[in-house]
């Protein structure tokens, strides 16, 4: 069978989503992504059917009839009526695909449903049976300007009104059946985004390029009230609960309730909520299920998230607040609080909680009665005290719930609780000589039996104080006094085996040995700039023994450092920064915010916690979301996080303005996650595969440089195309040029602001990957404009993570620089020079025999060729296409190009090599703006280069051609192009390029790709533009 | 164009600001003039219409190409309007209208203007409001095109022409199919000041010779696709006897000569230039100068007000 080009998944944006009311049990959330409906069961998460809707244009909305049988989905000019049976006996109903002359705005069933309005763009309404019959058409006399929006509310079989939003900020509301204008709505400013009537036909809502929303009296046509708030273009809204709530949807990646708030006198629109959903811009689409209070949007980066509507409100215990001097008690008397008495503790166990105040008065709040208790009362802890505890939440039935206080003075107070929190069943004080002044205590859990208390005081000649402490009987097992690094403030505690690590101000942990106090700890400093470490976390270990842990800074950086405990041990005398016994293989920044630390959440998901201004956020770091905030006050408060007992979520208490607040955060995952992740919220811009098989057959990461500055790294299955997230670096500051594997563990991306990355990934560990950048270029001008556009490296053939690399820059600078990877350096800069003053697009060594060429290709169309091999002398070609490099020198080249040939007409934006096996002929394919593509020969004469264009294909595509890229042997090329379309073209003997097939892509802005071999006679091909694809050949 | 650090990237714009342009565009038309040299003729440059015209940069540049440059055809021969639903300051020589261009009456008022003569050059480097939805947007923007075709076709002499901004998304081979019927050669241009990673490029359409069968008509009640409906011109059309929808099917398409405009001494809009390029040397002075024209009043300025006083925060 002939090769054939075939679409495995798509990833792009999703302009519509909805709860489908029907009763159809196989799914109850339908989604437009590209040309293809998703369903899926929205408690589960679960896909339960695709299915193919258009040949090749979007969905941009759907509608189901209203007895749920029917639905019409429309987008573009296309337009589909089908029955739900239908939809879900098929994979593709694209057949029955309609189209019109115009732009479809909105498509809806009639009441009954035997009929469906078509509303186009031009203020015309066609009315059509199930059959796709034109019954009649409507439009409303001399208003037939283009609209940006419009939508169709069927009131009845009889009141049927059409919303028409124009380009200049009026809404023309008009009665379908006898076309008559009702309103023409002004007061916006701008073109009118969305505008739709309630369910009773009370209200009009609108909004429009002025980032309002506006409320209209249907009756009257006056203007209600407006609904400010949204920082950017607001795309979509939605009347629910009996038209009490407005929920609406914008560019600025939000999704806000309003209240729709009646007196007498007024009706106002009152912002209730903002939850962030989407990433870098545009939510499109959103719909609400009023009974269970879950609301769904969709966004240009494809993901489909789930909202929920009562985090605060579902089961009534979500908020619970305290105020110090009313707190309810169980025999109704009050506790004894003292007028200025504050609290200045407090721990969370599964039975409630403990907390301490001002005047040592240590009193309980118990979960199943939520009253307070006293229950004990110590002046040593009065003013100043520290509170730390550990909760357990195993099922066995004594428990080991231990709350410690301490203060300046050395004084420490143990008191450990019953399970259910009634009754004292421990208590154990202390005074600790060995150190003068206390001003930090940390405590954590060992294993079952012990737990450790880390005391730190102010004074740097005294020792770090580590008491073992023995959960049963609260007695000390062992001492530590370990001496105190310099520089050193602690400030979180973990212990790992034989090991205690302690995090410190200026991003410094100290591992201390726990069987033996006499060895100084082993330092790792600055992990980054200066901020504190707020958590260190053991993840997991790798097969080779190898522990990893993940840190947080205070900054937002949060790393993932590796060490070799096994080394550690052995070599008691290495104490600093020994890059043999750690290693730093991830290093990162989340979005925003002070972080404080990272939980689990069982699906192996990284989750972070941190505050920004007011609000304290749960996030999902590995899939870019937020799972909850609240709004606290900022980070400057008592807080503290701990988990639920049951596994059931997170439990925030804080203190604000006195009041003592206990925020549940359920983890009911199915209200909090996604039904789909989506990529990057922007265009991909390159992407490149590590073409090395992960421990799972069929499965390559790879990595996706975006418009949107971040860099993805993700898996994919090459059987069935699916995607998984991993990470989403964020060091770039502008937008990815190019991405692109240079062995089998480094990778390069590069950018704007002279930006070009080394990275190194790292697959030792089961549960993911790892990537960090390893070592950045060095800049030299600080202009923000000078771009890296391109780059290609060669391997030294004696270490093959030491490289070449030439850089092109868009001020029409070359560099070729010298890595080694032991020393992690860019050694020099070894060749230098000028080509025009035009941006370079592409660069690539060209090695034939004993010579060295670099080819470059610019704006202007040329191909053109500098010689190294004399400028460079100290680099030999090896056979396999690496170098050998003796002496490193540094040279500031004027020499000329050797060779100069124009291709195109306009900019080449993409090029591919071949050297041929007879050592004298090497073709050059590239892809031009002009839409052409074109092969080229070139021949070595001598020590001469002379070449000419073979084959110009000028209409090889209707836009600009983005990507080419040689596969099978070199003897195929694949290119992309802006037109969307996908071709694969065979090379002939006789040096000309043969169209064998083109296919479609539902990538919009097609801009990128890679291919690998994947089997005998199978390619995998990953697409990139507005979202990915996964293809197959 | 507002006073910025643009001034440093941008050389185009820095140009634009010392030739007294209002945008950096006008080199745009200049590069493309350079190639087809459709404003070096006076003679054919009597009788020309700017659609979508504000801020007026093109009618800078066609206001000097007719009246500064060339002095052999007596002044009140030459007409040069800007049409634009935005209101624009005054240029020399360019009669405004606010008006509406798919609206009859801005067609009769023109005609009027010309004294019922026909239009040598008709341009539009009009754009919509980008949403980010690549299909709607190339939609709208071929529809702002069609619309001034629409206009054109009414005014346009034969064997004018017609320049107007296209972007090169995935269905710009069916309008270039569409302009093939009603012009002798339809090239896309792209000029060197128009950003390579941008997919705007220009549509020159020369030689406007419309089937003899057809005669335009604008009526304020029928839609761009209604107005060409008679002409073969139109894709797929669905007169109102029509009583089913028909199957969806590719449109005809005609991929359009490519043309690079601007010679490739003239600044590359991608490149990155400094200040000790010798390129830059020619440019008068390197402090940043005051913008031509204030920046407009755009529509969402009440909320940008708002933001900045902090009145659109996270919190609620």
């Amino acid at each position: 069978m002939a090769a054939q080009l075939k679409d495995l998944s798509h990833y792009g944006p999703s302009l519509c989503v909805k709860f489908i009311k029907s009763n159809c049990s196989k799914g109850d959330v339908f989604a437009a992504i590209g040309p293809f409906l998703h369903v899926y069961n929205y408690k589960t998460s679960e896909l339960i059917h695709r299915v193919r809707i258009f040949t090749a244009n979007k969905v941009h909305g759907f509608n189901v009839s209203r007895d749920g049988k029917y639905c019409v989905f429309y987008g573009s000019k296309s337009l589909t009526m089908c029955s739900i049976d239908d939809l879900f006996k098929f994979q593709d109903i694209s057949s029955s695909e309609r189209m019109f002359t115009e732009w479809i705005m909105d498509a809806t069933f009639s009441a009954n449903g035997d009929q469906v309005y078509i509303l186009t763009c031009y203020n015309l309404v066609l009315i059509t049976d199930l059959e796709n019959n034109i019954l009649e058409r409507k439009n409303l006399l001399n208003e037939r300007s283009i609209l940006y929006s419009g939508t169709i509310k069927v009131l009845s079989n009889a009141k049927v009104i059409v919303n028409a939003g124009t380009v200049l900020g009026g809404i023309l509301i008009w009665d379908l059946f006898n076309e008559e204008k009702i309103h023409n709505l002004t007061g916006h400013e701008g073109s009118i985004f969305y505008v739709t009537v309630s369910d009773n036909g009370k209200y009009v809502a609108s909004c429009s390029d002025d980032r309002s929303i506006r409320l209209w009296d249907f009756e009257t046509g006056e203007e209600l009230s407006i609904g400010w708030g949204h920082t950017a273009r607001i795309w979509n809204l939605k009347f629910f609960n009996n038209d009490t709530q407005l929920i609406s949807v914008s560019e600025d990646c939000t999704c806000r309730l309003w209240d729709i708030v009646k007196n007498d006198s007024s009706v106002k629109l009152i912002m209730t909520n903002i939850y962030e959903t989407h990433l870098i811009k545009n939510v499109w689409g959103v719909d609400v299920n009023e009974m269970d209070g879950v609301a769904v949007t969709s966004g240009n980066d494809g993901r489909i998230k789930k909202i929920d509507l009562k985090q605060t409100t579902r089961y009534g215990n979500e908020l619970q607040s305290f105020n110090i001097s009313k707190l309810p008690t169980a025999d109704g008397l009050p506790l004894d609080i003292k007028s200025d008495e504050i609290f200045k503790g407090f721990h969370w166990f599964n039975f409630g909680l403990v907390a301490i105040t001002s005047y040592g008065k240590v009193i309980k709040l118990l979960n199943t009665t939520m009253k307070w208790e006293l229950v004990l009362s110590d002046d040593r802890f009065e003013s100043y005290s520290m509170t730390n505890g550990i909760s357990d939440y195993s099922s066995k039935e004594s428990s080991d719930d231990v709350v410690v206080f301490s203060n300046n003075k050395c004084d420490l107070l143990m008191l450990k609780f019953s399970k259910d929190g009634k009754t004292l069943t421990g208590e154990q004080y202390l005074h600790v000589d060995s150190i003068s002044k206390l001003c930090n205590c940390m405590v954590v859990k060992n294993d079952g039996t012990d737990f450790y208390i880390a005391l730190e005081s102010p004074n740097p000649r005294d020792k770090f104080v580590v008491l073992k402490i023995n959960i049963a009987t609260l007695e000390i097992v062992h001492r530590f006094n370990f001496n105190k690094p310099l520089n050193f403030v602690s400030s979180c505690l973990e212990v790992f085996g034989n090991r205690l690590l302690v995090g410190s101000r200026f991003s410094t942990i100290a591992i201390f040995n726990l069987l033996n106090e006499e060895e100084i700890p082993y330092m790792i400093r600055r992990i980054n700039e200066g901020d504190t470490i707020t958590s260190i976390k053991c993840f997991e270990q790798s097969e080779n023994g190898n522990t990893l842990f993940s840190v947080t800074n205070r900054d937002g950086y949060y790393n993932f450092i590796k060490v070799d405990m096994t080394l550690l041990q052995s070599h008691p005398d290495v104490k600093e920064d020994n890059i043999s016994i750690h290693t730093i293989i991830h290093s990162n920044k989340v979005i925003k915010g002070f972080l404080e630390g990272t939980l689990c959440d069982g699906t192996g998901d990284y989750i972070t916690y941190d505050f920004k201004s007011s609000l304290f956020y749960i996030y999902n770091e590995t899939n870019g979301y937020e799972i909850a905030s609240q709004v606290c006050g900022g980070a400057h408060r008592q807080w503290k996080l701990t988990t639920l007992g049951d596994d059931s979520g997170y439990m925030l208490v804080y203190i604000k303005a006195s009041e003592l607040y206990l925020r549940r955060i359920y983890h009911n995952s199915n209200e909090l996650n996604t039904l789909e992740n989506g990529i990057h919220g922007r265009e991909i811009r390159d992407l490149s595969i590590l073409n090395q098989n992960t421990d799972h057959e069929n499965q390559y990461l790879f990595v996706t440089g975006s418009e949107d500055t971040t860099v993805k790294l993700c898996k994919y299955d090459t059987t069935n195309g699916v995607v998984t997230n991993y990470w989403t670096q964020r060091q770039h500051v502008s937008g990815l040029q190019r991405v692109k594997f240079i062995n089998d563990k480094l990778m390069i991306s590069c950018s704007a602001r002279e930006e070009l990355f080394l990275w190194e990934i790292n697959t030792e560990f089961t549960n993911k990957p790892y990537m960090t950048i390893r070592k950045p270029l060095p800049t030299l001008k600080k202009h923000p404009d000078l771009r890296i556009m391109d780059f290609d490296v060669l391997l030294d053939c004696n270490n093959t993570d030491n490289f070449i690399s030439a850089a092109v820059y868009s001020d029409s600078t070359i560099k070729i620089w010298y890595y080694n990877y032991s020393r992690n350096e860019y050694e020099s800069c070894i060749w230098e020079n000028r080509y025009e003053t035009c941006c370079i697009l592409n660069t690539s060594f060209v090695q034939i025999r004993d010579r060295l060429y670099l080819l470059i290709a610019a704006t202007d169309g040329y191909l053109t060729f500098y010689d190294l091999t004399s400028e460079l002398s100290f680099i030999a070609n090896d056979k396999q296409g690496r170098i050998q490099i003796n002496e490193i020198n540094s040279i500031e080249s004027t020499s000329k190009p050797v060779f100069k040939i124009r291709v195109h007409k306009s900019g080449i934006k993409t090029l591919d090599v071949n050297v041929l096996d007879n050592g004298t002929e090497f073709q050059v394919f590239t892809g031009g703006d002009d839409n052409a593509i074109a092969m080229s020969i070139f021949r070595l004469k001598d020590v001469d280069i002379t070449g000419e264009v073979t084959s110009l294909i000028e209409n090889a595509a209707s836009s600009t051609v983005t990507s080419c890229q040689l596969f099978e042997n070199k003897n195929k090329l694949l290119t992309t192009s802006v037109d969307q379309r996908v071709r694969v073209w065979d090379i002939t003997s006789d040096n000309k390029l043969v169209l064998k097939h083109t296919k479609y892509t539902t990538i919009a802005d097609t801009g990128s790709c890679d291919i690998i071999k994947t089997d005998k006679n199978k390619q995998s091909i990953i697409l990139g533009g507005v979202g990915l694809s996964v293809w197959e050949y | 164009m507002g006073k910025s650090s643009k001034d440093k990237r941008d050389l185009y714009y820095r140009k634009a600001k010392e030739e007294g342009y209002r945008a950096r565009s006008a080199y745009k038309l200049l590069q493309l003039n350079e190639e087809f040299h459709f404003l070096d003729n006076e003679k054919n440059l009597k009788k020309v219409v700017d659609l979508c015209a504000a801020p007026g940069s093109w009618s800078q540049v066609l206001s000097r190409k007719m009246f500064t440059e060339a002095q052999d055809v007596p002044t009140a021969e030459k007409k040069l309007i800007a049409v634009d639903l935005q209101p624009m300051s005054p240029i020399d020589n360019v009669i405004t209208l606010q008006a509406d261009i798919t609206h009859p009456k801005t067609l009769a008022k023109i005609l009027d203007i010309f004294g019922n003569e026909k239009a040598d050059f008709v341009c539009s480097d009009g754009a919509p409001d980008v949403t980010g939805l690549h299909d709607l947007d190339e939609y709208f923007q071929q529809q702002l095109i069609m619309s001034a075709l629409q206009l054109t076709t009414c005014i346009l002499k034969p064997n004018g022409t017609f320049v107007a901004k296209i972007f090169r998304g995935r269905d710009i081979d069916m309008l270039y199919s569409q302009l093939g019927y009603l012009f002798d050669r339809v090239v896309c241009a792209k000029p060197r000041s128009s950003r390579g990673t941008s997919l705007e490029a220009f549509i020159v359409c020369l030689g406007y010779n419309p089937p003899n069968n057809w005669s335009p008509k604008l009526d304020i009640n029928k839609s761009i696709e209604e107005f060409f409906s008679s002409c073969s011109m139109n894709q797929l059309s669905i007169s109102d006897n029509d009583q089913k929808l028909p199957k969806w099917k590719d449109g005809e398409r005609d991929i359009a000569e490519f043309m690079s405009c601007g010679g490739l001494q003239s600044f590359d809009s991608d490149a990155t230039y400094h200040y000790d390029d010798e390129i830059l040397s020619n440019l008068k002075d390197k402090v940043s100068l005051d913008p031509v024209q204030s920046p407009t009043n755009p529509p969402y300025k009440k909320a940008l007000e708002m933001k900045r006083n902090g009145k659109l925060t996270r919190a609620v």
